[in-house]
């Protein structure tokens, strides 16, 4: 029967979850000899102790462009290197190599187990690990030989107590007939708890998704007061889902919990200021209904991964915040996984911003191509957000 | 910058055959399946459920795809008269019936052949006629509870499949197998014509199938549906109605599912087995070893529940699994030999169904190979 799979694979799952946060580069310096005694929401400092002064930000190279492109997103480190950056550059293949290697460690035994039911979590949480530190350090070498022309964004400052948005969110899938979506949305944020819910209702179809949750920032300081903070962070989060799917005819709700850490990449090489890597890792429990006759009840896990690398946007004003390029491998979004043919293994890539342009006004946008094609574009009102 | 590493991955995607629609142009292909004009004769299989191995003068060559099929043949002025059919993949007890456009019968001699499921008939065709050809065993209508055998996920254990006919030839009762994908390891044409090789020489009944993501490796499946058939197709034998559809990309085509429906439509109220590669949900969540969106597998399996389907088979997954999905029972059967799943205990294996038009699903027994 469909749970006949042992417990065991809920150890996988733990298992899974704590390789790839031990994974994400920079994240253990919270332990470090400079920041001993500090409270748990004290604001993350760049670690102060070091045996030699750290290098500075090098200078905007050309040439280096190109080069961080073509043969660069095969060698990450040829961009920085052409730069004169062997800082950054002996970073970048350090990386880029530990991700090979992630990769290979776990994804040669999945293909040699064929995929085994008993060892599929822990493998694939090293596999997964191993993609995202390649893919952070692919865009990391673009970004740093980039982002030297500019005066790098900081993380901001303050963040308002509370977000309302609204806005407009277009689905192409060749499967659903849904295709315009109404988006709401409202984002409240206290000490180190952040509550967040959105809605998204096809008026037409009546296709309608609800969702709720919040993330409890367990290290890092709060989003309202980052002031003096490189924004690196880890929260634990949690949330519920209900979508009503009412042309085909069923509806999923589902609850899951997930770890997501930040890493300033500033803290990796001053050539990365103004950027940071994301990872999260979780599992969601869904079940299906359907109305009538047919009867379901089986509960289904699923795995929850993102990696991403973003740029802050803003520079310490009213004009803040952030734009991330990232991996969501889950299937039970609108975006799906990829319809490849390897199956439906892969999931979705997708690009996110989101802004306040003054105090109280701001956009949000993404976009997402999975199975489907998504944009999303949102109207943000802030309430207290005075600075 | 970003804009263009995002246009990049994006022309990735596409080229490697990840578009919004990766399984259409099979869909479209499929259509084209048992349809040829040559040798003076022009002719179209029904439902596409035989393909066409070759027409010349005086020979025609269909592999067969399901245990009955008809073919209707327009006979040009030119064709010659004497005409040998040869139906390889054939169940050992098919009979040929040849009917002129009146119904009137056609002139045939049965050849004898060493192979159980090869066929041979010669045939006297009259030219500028139109003439139908139906392939079945005598008892194809008939409604009595029967076995089908099902498989899965072959593969780079070709050379090893011989070992699970020798192991089915020990069962009479089976009537057929019914594959669900991943016959060999990338879909070239010499690797499919060694599995229908071995096929013949090893098994005493003949194999029905839809195509797996492996086939989907060399040409889009252009050599399976040269060779084969049909990715999605449906049959009728005894009663019970099999289809199969082709999910190898993770999703079923729209072309698809509009075909599934009619398929389920029609057999509301009688036996439905529905086969597929690639299964909407995989019953190990953190794998996701199935559908790329679960709104699109949920959504699947409830219309098949909705319409009263009464077994589902899947592969691609190298190992057995027995679940529900929309609460209609389901079977993960990929032990054909490909790199098999480890620490299941369970190795090469294939199903043993028993099904009935009047009784439904009876019995699904796992049948051990080593």
């Amino acid at each position: 029967m469909l749970f006949e799979h042992p417990p065991r694979s809920r150890w996988a799952s733990l298992s899974l979850m704590v390789v790839l946060l031990t994974s994400t580069p920079g994240l253990a310096r919270e332990r470090a000899p400079g920041a001993e005694g500090r409270s748990e929401d004290a604001p993350l400092q760049a670690p102060a102790a070091v045996a030699s002064p750290p290098p500075s930000r090098p200078g905007f190279q050309p040439l280096a462009v190109p080069v961080a492109l073509v043969p660069g997103l095969l060698f990450h480190g040829l961009g920085p290197l052409v730069a004169g950056d062997t800082h950054t550059a002996k970073r970048l293949f350090a990386m880029e190599g530990a991700g090979l290697g992630l990769i290979a460690l776990g994804g040669v035994p999945i293909a040699l187990t064929g995929a085994s039911r008993r060892t599929i979590a822990p493998l694939y949480a090293v596999t997964l690990a191993g993609f995202s530190v390649l893919g952070i350090s692919a865009l990391a070498n673009l970004y740093s030989v980039t982002a030297t022309a500019f005066e790098p964004g900081v993380a901001p400052p303050v963040l308002p107590p509370l977000e309302l948005e609204v806005g407009y969110q277009y689905v192409n899938d060749a499967v659903f007939d849904y295709r315009h979506f109404v988006s709401v949305g409202a984002q409240a944020r206290f000490e180190s708890l952040r509550l967040l819910g959105g809605v998204r209702v096809a008026p037409s179809e009546g296709n309608t998704q609800v969702r709720l949750g919040g993330a409890w920032r367990l290290l890092g300081a709060p989003e309202r007061s980052l002031l003096g903070t490189d924004g690196s962070a880890l929260d634990a989060e949690a949330f519920g889902q209900f979508h009503r799917y009412p042309t085909e005819g069923f509806a999923v709700v589902s609850g899951e919990v997930a770890l997501r850490g930040r890493l300033a990449m500033a803290r990796v090489s001053p050539a990365m200021a103004g950027s940071f890597a994301e990872v999260s890792l979780g599992t969601s429990l869904e079940t299906y209904t359907y109305p009538g006759a047919v009867s379901d009840g089986n509960l289904h896990e699923q795995l929850l991964f993102t990696f991403g690398y973003g740029v802050w946007l803003g520079r310490g004003g009213p004009f803040r915040g952030e734009a991330m390029l990232y991996y969501d491998h889950r299937k039970d979004s609108f975006a799906g996984g990829i319809r490849s043919r390897g199956g439906g293994v892969v999931g979705a890539f997708g690009l996110r911003g989101r802004a306040l342009l003054t105090e109280t006004w701001g956009v949000a946008a993404e976009a997402q191509v999975g199975g489907a094609l998504v944009g999303r574009l949102s109207l943000l009102y802030a309430l207290g957000g005075a600075r | 910058m970003r804009r263009g590493v995002k246009g990049w991955m994006l022309a990735a995607l596409v080229t490697a055959g990840c578009g919004m629609r990766p399984a259409e142009n099979r869909a479209i292909v499929d259509s084209k399946v048992g349809q040829a004009q040559q040798g003076g004769l022009t002719l179209v299989v029904e439902d596409g459920l035989a393909s066409v191995r070759e027409l010349t003068p005086g020979t025609l060559v269909l592999w067969g795809n399901a245990p009955a099929f008809s073919a209707r043949i327009d006979v040009s002025a030119e064709a010659p008269s004497d005409w040998l059919v040869m139906v390889r993949n054939a169940m050992p007890d098919a009979v040929l019936v040849a009917e002129d456009a009146a119904g009137g019968p056609l002139a045939q001699e049965s050849l004898p052949q060493a192979l159980p499921t090869v066929k041979v008939w010669r045939v006297a065709l009259r030219a500028g006629t139109s003439v139908r050809l139906s392939v079945a065993p005598p008892d194809a209508e008939s409604p009595e509870p029967f076995r089908f055998l099902a498989l899965a996920d072959v593969q780079e254990a070709l050379p090893r499949v011989g070992d699970i006919y020798a192991r089915m030839r020990r069962d009479d009762a089976a009537r057929f197998i019914l594959f669900a994908g991943d016959l060999t390891s990338s879909g070239t044409r010499e690797e499919l014509l060694e599995f229908q090789e071995r096929l013949e020489a090893g098994s005493r009944v003949p194999l029905y199938a839809t195509l797996g993501n492996h086939e989907t490796f060399t040409r889009d499946a252009a050599e399976y549906h040269a060779l084969v058939g049909r990715g999605s197709q449906s049959f009728v034998f005894k009663g019970v109605r099999f289809s199969v559809v082709d999910s190898s990309n993770g999703t079923l085509d729209p072309a698809v599912e509009e075909q599934l429906e009619g398929w389920l439509a029609s057999s509301r109220d009688g036996t439905h087995v529905v086969a597929m590669h690639v299964p909407p949900q995989d019953p190990v969540g953190l794998r996701g070893g199935g559908f790329a969106s679960r709104g699109e597998a949920a959504g699947l399996v409830g219309k098949m529940a909705r319409a009263g389907v009464d077994l589902t088979l899947y592969g691609h997954i190298h190992s057995y699994y027995s679940f529900t999905n929309a609460g209609i029972p389901a079977f993960i059967s990929g032990g054909g030999g490909a790199i098999p799943e480890t620490f299941d205990g369970v190795g090469r294996h294939y199903l043993s169904v028993d099904v009935g038009a009047d009784e439904a699903l009876r019995q699904v027994a796992l049948v051990r190979v080593d």
